[in-house]
C-alpha cells in the first residue's frame, strides 16, 4: 500500500513536468517492439496523461497530437541496470567523482540523492535510447542503496522514479594471488594461499555476523519488551533487504565467488540479482534453480582463463537464457560505464550475434531491467497501462548505424540534444580558414 | 713427443697461472709447527670405472695426479712409488662437475638512491645540474627533473652514465670463498664453477674458481672469465629503464659507446682537434668484448624464451661472441633457440605442482602454468634435439638439493647420460674457457673429479662418495646420504628394522617410483597446438559474395574473389580460363567480404612494459625488440577480422619509442609477425600524459610539466638532430667521429622522411602548436592518434597532410577529453583529413569494423566509407596501401569473411585469411576450446596425483613457489582490456 502511493506521488511530479505537452499522443503506423510480446507492425501506441492506454493496429481515436510514424521504429524507453550516470562527471578530476564512499558497511547511503542533473552524460546516455537509470553506490563491503531515476527533469526529486531499488553487497574475491613472495612488490603484504583463504572465510562470516546484527536489530524494533532499542540509521538502512522490499545486488564475477555468493543467499532467502556474473555461464543450474537473475556485465570482458573460447563472454548471456535465467545486459557502476551507457545495445547485439534471441536482446536493455529493479509493471515495455516512456527511432535499436529521433518520458516529450550535438554542429558551422 | 708436448702444455698453464700453483708446491708448504701438516700430494686411484670424458668409459684403471695435476690414467698404469693408493673399485669417477654460472651477489649498491631531483623531495626549484659537458656527454638519459641517473658521486667512481650498466666489476677483485655455499655444491659433485654477478643489466665480469678450500687467491682459476648481460628490469619508477625494450636499448647504446670510446682515444688524425681526454671505466672494461684477442665472450641471460632472439641479434648486431642462459622454457619456441647458433647454459630449476589447500582453488590455475610444469623437464632434451649445445648448472634452483633430482627428471625425458655428463663436464669448461684444465680426465689437466658409488650419478639411488679438487679430497658422501633417507622415508625417521617397517618402506618406493613413472610421461601439448593457419591452399576462389572492395569499385554484389599464392589475382568476376591445381572454390551466397581489417593504434602483443615512461625522449627504445608473439590476444583479434597493427610505445612520454607494424601470422614467432614492407615509425605524444598530469603527487619535476614546455621540448630535441646529423656529415667528410646516439638517429631519421610520427593528441591547441612545431623543421607528421579534438582544427590538419587515427566514440574519462564527440571522424572526413578508426584496446581490436560503423551513426558518413576507417585509410596512414587495405588485384589476399554486412552489429566474423592462408575459421573454435579444456583438465589430473602423491612429498616449497613464477610471455598473457589510453590512475 505504502508503495502504491509512493508510486502516484512521483508520478503526479512527472504529469506536472509533462503539463506543457499534450495530454494525449498517437504514433501512429510504425513498427512496435514492445519487448512484452512480438515486434508489432503498422501498429499504433496511443498514451495519455504518461500511460500507455491502447496498442495496435485500429486505434481509432483522436489524440491531442499525432506522429504519423510511416514505418519507423517505436521502442521501450532502455534502462540502464547499474550505473553511476549522474554520479561521475570526468572519472580522473576527482572533485567531479561522487560514486565511491568510504566504510565497509555503509546501508544508510543513498545514491540518487548525488545525481547531478545537469551532468552533460545523461543527455549522450539520452540520445541513444535511454530513458532511465539505476544509480549505484560503490565502495567497501554492502555500500549502500541504488535508486533509480528518469534520465530528465529540474531536480533530483522530479528525477527519482525510486529512491531505493536495492542493496549493493561486494562479495569477497575468490581470486587467489599466487605470486612467489620474492617477486610480489610488496614483500611485507605478501600472504600465503592458506592465508588468503583464511581471509577470504573470515570476510565472509563477517557478512554473515553483520546480516545476523541486522536482523537481531529487526527483530528488537518490533518487540514490546524491547527497552533499550534505539535507533540506528545503518541498520535502518538494511531493513528493506531483510524485509525482502528490495533486493540484494551481489556483486560477484569469478565462478567460487558465485557460487558462494549464491549459497549464503539463498539459505537467507532475500530476493536477489547476481551483478556482474562473469562466470555465471558456468553456473546456470544454480541460478535458475534459487530464480535469480543477473545484471551481465561482461560481454565485451575479454576472455580469462587460457582454455575459454574466444566468445565466451559473447555467448554468456544466451547460454544463460537458454537455461531459464533472466539476463539485463548492463554496465557496471565502474569506471568507463558512465559515459559508455549508449553503447550496451551493442553489447546486446554481440549476445544476439552468439546465440540470444533478438527478442531477449532487447528484453535485456528494457523488461529484465524493470523487471530487476522492481518496476516491471511501470516501465520496459510497450504495454497497455505502462508508463509512456519510449522512443522512435530510424532503424533496429540493437543496430549501430540507427539514429534515435524523438523521445517520451512518462508520456512528454525530452530533448535529444547534447553537448556532443551542439559541439557537432558548431563546428560543422565552422567558416574555412 | 706426446709426453713432452704434455709436459710443455702444463708447464704453460702453470706458467699461465701464476705464482699461486708454484708457490703451493714449495717451502710455503711446509707447515710451521703445531699445524697438522700437509698431505703429500701424489695420489692413485685405483679400480674405479672411469669416464675420462663423456662418452668415453674405462672400465677400470687408475688415476695419478700429482700436486694437483694428473699426471697418468689408463687401464694399465701402475701406481708410483710416492703416492699414496686408494682402492676406489666399484666407484665411477667422472671428471670433477663444472658449473658455468653460479650467482653470487653483487655487492655494494651500484644503482644511487636518489639524487638532487629526488622526486621524494619538494619542488623542482632545488639545485640542478646545469648543462654543459658533463650533461651532453652523459649518454642521452640526462633530461632535466629526471632522477636516478647519475651515479653516487661518493661511491662508485668513473663509469657509465646509467647505473645498471657496470662492465668494469669484476667478481674476481670480489669473490671470497663461502664454505657453506662450497659443501652444497660439492655434495652435488660439483668441483668448480664460473661465479657471475647478479645484478644489473650489464653486470660485469665473472670468474672462474675452483672449490677447494684455499684462500680467494688459490680458487680462482680465471680472473675474467666473461662478461655477463641480463635483459632485467630493475629500474624503479623514475629511473631508466624500466621497460624490457628500454633495458634492449640500452645495451645496445652502451656498446656503441664503447666503441666511441675506442675511436675517441685512437683518433690522432693530423688537423682533426683533438679531443678532451676522458676516462670511463665502464667503456674501458667493455673494450676486450670487442676486440680483445680472443675476444671476452659475452654471456646474455635473456629471462625469457622469445628474448632467446633478441639475444641473439643484438650480440650479432654488437658483433660479440656470446652464449645464451636458458629461460627454462625453451620448448615454447626451440626454433629460437637453434637459430640463436649459441650454445646455452641451462638451468634445471622445475616447477613442482602447488599444494593447494582446497579442491576449488584448482580453479585459478591456468592451462599454460601446468603447461609451463609438464614440459620443464623436456627443456634439455628438446635443446639437444635441436642440436643446441648446453651445459648445465644449479642457477635458478630454489633448493640446489632438487639438482640430481631433476636431472634424474630430465633424463626420463629423453636427455641422455652421456649428454649430461658433457654439459656438466667438458662443456662448461670449454664455455668458461678452461677447457685446457678442466672437463675432462686426462694428462695434464687439474685433478678435478667427482666420484660416485657403482650406482653412479645418473642414478636416484646414486651417491657422490667424494670429489677431489686440485687434487685435494673432499669427503662428501655422509652427510648426504643420511640425508637422502630422511627425505624419502618421509615420517617415519627412527624406522627400526622391523617387518612392518619394512613393508611401509617399500611402499614409500612404490609409489615413489609411480610418481616417476606418472612424471615420466608428458601430457601437455605444444603451445602452438591449435594455433595458425588451418588451410593453406596454392588458390582459393570465392563466388557469389557481397565484397567491400575499399576501392574504387564500391561493394560488389554476387561478386567473386580469386587468391592465388597469397595475392589477389582478381576482384568482380569470374575469371576466365582455367583456375590453378588445388583450387579451394566456396560458394558463398550471402556472405560478406570485406578487406583485413587494420588497428593504427595498438599495445596488444607487447612483452615487458609498453612505456620507457622514465626519460622524456626514448626515441631509441623499438616495440620491435619485443614483439609477443605468444600471447592469446593475437588469436582474439583475428576472431574479429584484424589483420594488421601497429603496435606503438604509449603516451608516458614527449617523444616515445619506435613503433612496429605486424600481421597476426599467429604461430609464427615475433620474427615472422613483423610486416617488413611497413615503413618504420616513432610514437609521441603531447598533452596530460606527458605532462604527467594524472601520476600523482610525486611526478613534477620531469620537464615538461605544462603545454607550454611540450613544443620547447620538440624544438630542442630536433635541433639536436639537426646538429647531430651535421656532425655525422662532417665525420663522413673527415671531420672528428661522431658518438652515435639511438635517441638522435631516430629522430635524425624523422627529419628525413624515413621515420612516420605517429602522436598521440588530444586538445586543439596541442596539435596546432605541435604541427607548426614539426613544420619548422621541415617534417609531415604521419598521423594524429585519437586527435579528440581534431574536429575542431580540421582543415589545418589537412592542409598539413596529417592522418586522423581517432577513437571512435570514447569521451569523459579525463579531463582532456571534455570536449571529445563521436562525430569528430564525420567531421575530419568531410574537410578533407585521412580518418582511421583505431582500438587502443585487445578489446576493441576485436571488432573495428563496429567502431567504424559508429560514422554511420555519428555523422552519417557513407557506409563503404565508413569501412575504409578501418581498412584502406589505415592502411594509407602506415603507408603500407599498396600491400594491404583493399581487396584489389596484386594486393595481399588479407580478407574477412562475415556473416552479414560488416557494419551490421549483428553480424559474426566467419573466417581471417592473410596472404592466402586461413588463420581463423569459426567452425574449428568450439573443438579448438575443447581440446584446451581436456588437456588442462587431464594435467591438473596429473598434478594433482603428483602433488598428493609421495612425489611431491619430497617437492622443495621453492619448486612449488616457481609453479607461480611467470616469464614476459606470461605475464603479459592477457593484454590490454580498455584503451590504454583510458587507464586510469595507471601510468601510462
Amino acid at each position: 500500500m505504502r508503495r502504491f502511493t509512493w508510486f502516484w506521488m512521483v508520478f503526479g511530479a512527472a504529469i506536472q513536468l509533462a503539463s506543457t505537452q499534450a495530454a494525449s499522443l498517437l504514433l501512429k503506423q510504425g513498427i512496435v517492439h514492445t519487448a512484452a510480446g512480438p515486434v508489432l507492425t503498422n501498429a499504433s501506441v496511443f498514451s495519455r496523461d504518461g500511460r500507455i492506454v491502447a496498442v495496435g493496429s485500429d486505434i481509432q481515436e483522436a489524440a491531442d497530437a499525432t506522429i504519423e510514424l510511416n514505418g519507423a521504429h517505436v521502442f521501450p524507453g532502455l534502462i540502464a541496470t547499474l550505473s553511476i550516470l549522474g554520479l561521475v562527471e570526468i572519472e580522473a578530476v576527482r572533485a567531479t567523482v561522487d560514486s565511491v564512499e568510504v566504510g565497509s558497511y555503509t546501508p544508510d547511503v543513498f545514491a540518487w540523492l548525488s545525481v547531478n542533473p545537469d551532468s552533460e552524460l545523461i543527455p549522450v546516455a539520452r540520445a541513444n535510447g535511454y530513458t532511465h537509470a539505476q544509480v549505484t553506490p560503490h565502495g567497501g563491503v554492502l555500500s549502500g542503496h541504488s535508486g533509480v531515476v528518469a534520465l530528465n527533469g529540474w531536480t533530483i526529486e522530479d528525477m527519482v522514479v525510486l529512491r531505493s531499488s536495492g542493496m549493493h553487497l561486494f562479495w569477497p574475491s575468490f581470486g587467489i594471488d599466487t605470486t612467489p613472495r620474492d617477486r610480489a612488490a610488496n614483500k611485507d603484504q605478501w600472504k600465503s594461499v592458506e592465508d588468503q583463504i583464511k581471509e577470504r572465510d573470515r570476510k565472509i562470516r563477517e557478512i554473515t555476523g553483520f546480516f545476523d546484527d541486522g536482523e537481531a536489530y529487526a527483530r528488537a524494533k518490533g518487540a514490546a519488551d524491547a527497552t533499550s532499542f534505539r535507533t540506528v540509521p545503518a541498520w535502518e538502512g538494511l531493513l528493506p533487504v531483510l524485509r525482502g522490499e528490495v533486493p540484494l545486488f551481489l556483486h560477484a564475477d569469478e565462478y567460487r565467488q558465485i557460487q558462494s555468493a549464491i549459497d549464503w543467499v539463498a539459505a537467507r532467502k532475500y530476493r536477489a540479482v547476481l551483478a556482474g556474473g562473469r562466470d555465471a555461464w558456468r553456473l546456470t543450474s544454480l541460478l535458475s534453480t534459487n530464480s535469480i537473475p543477473v545484471a551481465f556485465e561482461h560481454v565485451f570482458t575479454l576472455p580469462v582463463r587460457d582454455i575459454d573460447p574466444y566468445d565466451v563472454h559473447f555467448s554468456a548471456p544466451g547460454i544463460l537464457v537458454k537455461a531459464g535465467v533472466r539476463v539485463a545486459v548492463s554496465g557496471s557502476q565502474e569506471r568507463f560505464d558512465a559515459f559508455n551507457i549508449r553503447n550496451l545495445p551493442y553489447a546486446a547485439a554481440q549476445a544476439m550475434a552468439f546465440g540470444l534471441s533478438r527478442e531477449d536482446a532487447l528484453k535485456g536493455l528494457t523488461l529484465e531491467p524493470a523487471r530487476l529493479l522492481g518496476l516491471g509493471d511501470r516501465l520496459g515495455s510497450i504495454e497497455v497501462g505502462k508508463e509512456a516512456s519510449m522512443f522512435i527511432a530510424d532503424g533496429d535499436i540493437l543496430d549501430i548505424r540507427t539514429q534515435v529521433k524523438r523521445m517520451w518520458i512518462a508520456g512528454k516529450e525530452v530533448p535529444l540534444a547534447s553537448k556532443h550535438t551542439r559541439l557537432y554542429e558548431r563546428y560543422r558551422a565552422r567558416p574555412k580558414p | 713427443m706426446r709426453r713432452w708436448r704434455q709436459q710443455f702444455h702444463s708447464w704453460i698453464i702453470q706458467q699461465a697461472l701464476g705464482l699461486t700453483l708454484m708457490a703451493s708446491a714449495h717451502a710455503a708448504d711446509l707447515a710451521a709447527p703445531g699445524f697438522r701438516p700437509g698431505a703429500p700430494g701424489v695420489h692413485a686411484l685405483v679400480g674405479a670405472r672411469i669416464f675420462l670424458k663423456p662418452g668415453t668409459l674405462l672400465e677400470r684403471g687408475t688415476i695419478v695426479f700429482r700436486d694437483g695435476w694428473i699426471t697418468d690414467v689408463g687401464p694399465d698404469v701402475r701406481p708410483p712409488s710416492d703416492a699414496r693408493v686408494w682402492d676406489v673399485t666399484g666407484h665411477i669417477i667422472y671428471p670433477g662437475f663444472f658449473d658455468p654460472y653460479l650467482a653470487l651477489p653483487t655487492a655494494t649498491g651500484a644503482r644511487p638512491e636518489g639524487t638532487s631531483l629526488d622526486s621524494s623531495s619538494s619542488g623542482a626549484s632545488k639545485d640542478i645540474p646545469e648543462s654543459g659537458a658533463a650533461v651532453a656527454a652523459s649518454g642521452g638519459y640526462r633530461f632535466f627533473g629526471v632522477s636516478g641517473q647519475e651515479r653516487d658521486p661518493g661511491g662508485a667512481g668513473p663509469g657509465y652514465a646509467n647505473a645498471d650498466v657496470i662492465p668494469e666489476f669484476r667478481m674476481a677483485a670480489r669473490y671470497t670463498p663461502d664454505a657453506k655455499l662450497i659443501d652444497g655444491m660439492r655434495e652435488l659433485g660439483f668441483t668448480g664453477a664460473q661465479v657471475v654477478p647478479s645484478k644489473g643489466v650489464i653486470r660485469g665480469q665473472s670468474a672462474v674458481v675452483v672449490f677447494g678450500d684455499g684462500g680467494p687467491n688459490e680458487s680462482i682459476l680465471r680472473a675474467q672469465s666473461a662478461q655477463h648481460i641480463a635483459f632485467s628490469v630493475s629500474g624503479g619508477d623514475n629511473a631508466f629503464p624500466n621497460s624490457l625494450m628500454g633495458t634492449i636499448a640500452l645495451v645496445r647504446q652502451s656498446f656503441l659507446d664503447a666503441r666511441d670510446y675506442a675511436n675517441r682515444n685512437s683518433s690522432s688524425t693530423s688537423g682533426v682537434p683533438k679531443q678532451l681526454p676522458r676516462y670511463n671505466a665502464a667503456l674501458e672494461a667493455l673494450q676486450t668484448t670487442l676486440s680483445g684477442n680472443p675476444r671476452q665472450t659475452v654471456v646474455f641471460d635473456p629471462e625469457s624464451p622469445l628474448m632467446v632472439e633478441r639475444a641473439g641479434a643484438v650480440a650479432r648486431e654488437i658483433g660479440l661472441t656470446f652464449q645464451v642462459v636458458a629461460s627454462g622454457q625453451e620448448w615454447r619456441r626451440p626454433e629460437i633457440a637453434k637459430a640463436t647458433a649459441a650454445s646455452f647454459i641451462v638451468p634445471i630449476a622445475f616447477p613442482a605442482p602447488p599444494k593447494l589447500p582446497d579442491d576449488a582453488s584448482w580453479e585459478s590455475i591456468s592451462l599454460d602454468q601446468l603447461r609451463s610444469w609438464d614440459w620443464a623437464a623436456e627443456n634439455p632434451a628438446v635443446l639437444r634435439q635441436n642440436g643446441v649445445e648446453i651445459a648445465l648448472t644449479t642457477h635458478a634452483l630454489g633448493e640446489r638439493k632438487d639438482f640430481r633430482k631433476n636431472l634424474r627428471a630430465a633424463l626420463d625425458r629423453g636427455f641422455s647420460e652421456t649428454d649430461a655428463l658433457a654439459a656438466l663436464t667438458l662443456v662448461p669448461a670449454r664455455l668458461c674457457g678452461v677447457e685446457a684444465q678442466l672437463g675432462s680426465i686426462e694428462t695434464g689437466k687439474l685433478a678435478n673429479l667427482t666420484v660416485c658409488d657403482s650406482k653412479g650419478y645418473f642414478d636416484p639411488e646414486g651417491v657422490v662418495r667424494s670429489v677431489w679438487v686440485q687434487g685435494r679430497l673432499f669427503d662428501v658422501a655422509g652427510e648426504s646420504t643420511g640425508k637422502t633417507n630422511v627425505a624419502s622415508g618421509g615420517k617415519s625417521t627412527n624406522t627400526t628394522d622391523t617387518a612392518e617397517a619394512k613393508a611401509e618402506k617399500e611402499k614409500a618406493e612404490t609409489k615413489k617410483k609411480e610418481a616417476r613413472e606418472r612424471s615420466k610421461k608428458r601430457l601437455a601439448r605444444q603451445p602452438w597446438a591449435g594455433r595458425g593457419p588451418s588451410a593453406t591452399p596454392p588458390a582459393v576462389l570465392i563466388q557469389n559474395a557481397v565484397i567491400w572492395t575499399s576501392a574504387e569499385a564500391g561493394i560488389l554484389t554476387n561478386a567473386s574473389l580469386l587468391v592465388v599464392n597469397g595475392t589477389i589475382r582478381s576482384v568482380g568476376t569470374v575469371p576466365t580460363g582455367s583456375l590453378p591445381d588445388g583450387t579451394v572454390v566456396l560458394d558463398m551466397p550471402g556472405i560478406h567480404i570485406s578487406p583485413g581489417i587494420l588497428d593504427c593504434h595498438s599495445h596488444s602483443m607487447i612483452l615487458g612494459g609498453v612505456n620507457e615512461g622514465t626519460l622524456p625522449s626514448s626515441a631509441m627504445v623499438r616495440i620491435g625488440d619485443v614483439v609477443n608473439s605468444e600471447t592469446e590476444t593475437i588469436h582474439q583479434q583475428l576472431a574479429g577480422g584484424l589483420t594488421v597493427a601497429n603496435l606503438l610505445h604509449g603516451s608516458a612520454n614527449p617523444i616515445g619509442g619506435q613503433n612496429c607494424v605486424i600481421k597476426l601470422r599467429e604461430g609464427l614467432g615475433p620474427e615472422g609477425l613483423k610486416f617488413l614492407n611497413a615503413p618504420p615509425g616513432i610514437k609521441f605524444a603531447l598533452g596530460e600524459n606527458v605532462k604527467q598530469a594524472n601520476w600523482g603527487d610525486k611526478f613534477t619535476t620531469r620537464f615538461p610539466q605544462s603545454r607550454m614546455g611540450v613544443p620547447t621540448f620538440y624544438k630542442n630535441r630536433f635541433t639536436a638532430a639537426q646538429q647531430y646529423a651535421a656532425a655525422q656529415q662532417r665525420a663522413s667528410a673527415g671531420g672528428p667521429p661522431v658518438r652515435q646516439d639511438l635517441e638522435l638517429d631516430a629522430l635524425v631519421e624523422i627529419l628525413q622522411g624515413k621515420r612516420l610520427i605517429h602522436c598521440h593528441s588530444y586538445r586543439q591547441d596541442e596539435i596546432l602548436a605541435f604541427l607548426r612545431t614539426m613544420e619548422s623543421f621541415g617534417v609531415r607528421v604521419a598521423t594524429l592518434q585519437h586527435i579528440l579534438e581534431g574536429y575542431k582544427v580540421a582543415d589545418e590538419i589537412a592542409k598539413h597532410g596529417a592522418g586522423a587515427s581517432a577513437f571512435a566514440d570514447w569521451w569523459g574519462y579525463k579531463f582532456e577529453v571534455v570536449d571529445a564527440i563521436p562525430y569528430a571522424g564525420a567531421l575530419m572526413h568531410e574537410r578533407g583529413v585521412q580518418v582511421s578508426i583505431n582500438s587502443d584496446s585487445s578489446d576493441h581490436a576485436r571488432r573495428l569494423n563496429l567502431e567504424a560503423a559508429k560514422a554511420v551513426k555519428y555523422g552519417a558518413v557513407p557506409q563503404a566509407e565508413a569501412l575504409k576507417f578501418v581498412t584502406i585509410n589505415p592502411a594509407k596512414q602506415l603507408q603500407v596501401d599498396r600491400w594491404v587495405g583493399s581487396l584489389e588485384p596484386g594486393k595481399d589476399a588479407d580478407f574477412v569473411l562475415w556473416s552479414g554486412s560488416p557494419l551490421d552489429s549483428s553480424s559474426v566474423c566467419l573466417q581471417t585469411w592473410i596472404e592466402g592462408r586461413k588463420y581463423f575459421d569459426r567452425t574449428l573454435e568450439a573443438d579448438r576450446a575443447r581440446a584446451l579444456a581436456e588437456e588442462r583438465t587431464a594435467l591438473i589430473a596429473k598434478a594433482k596425483a603428483i602433488a598428493g602423491g609421495s612425489g611431491g612429498a619430497t617437492a622443495s616449497d621453492k619448486a612449488r613457489e616457481a609453479f607461480f613464477r611467470k616469464t614476459w610471455e606470461q605475464a603479459s598473457h592477457l593484454g590490454v582490456q580498455q584503451c590504454l589510453d583510458c587507464q586510469y590512475p595507471q601510468r601510462r
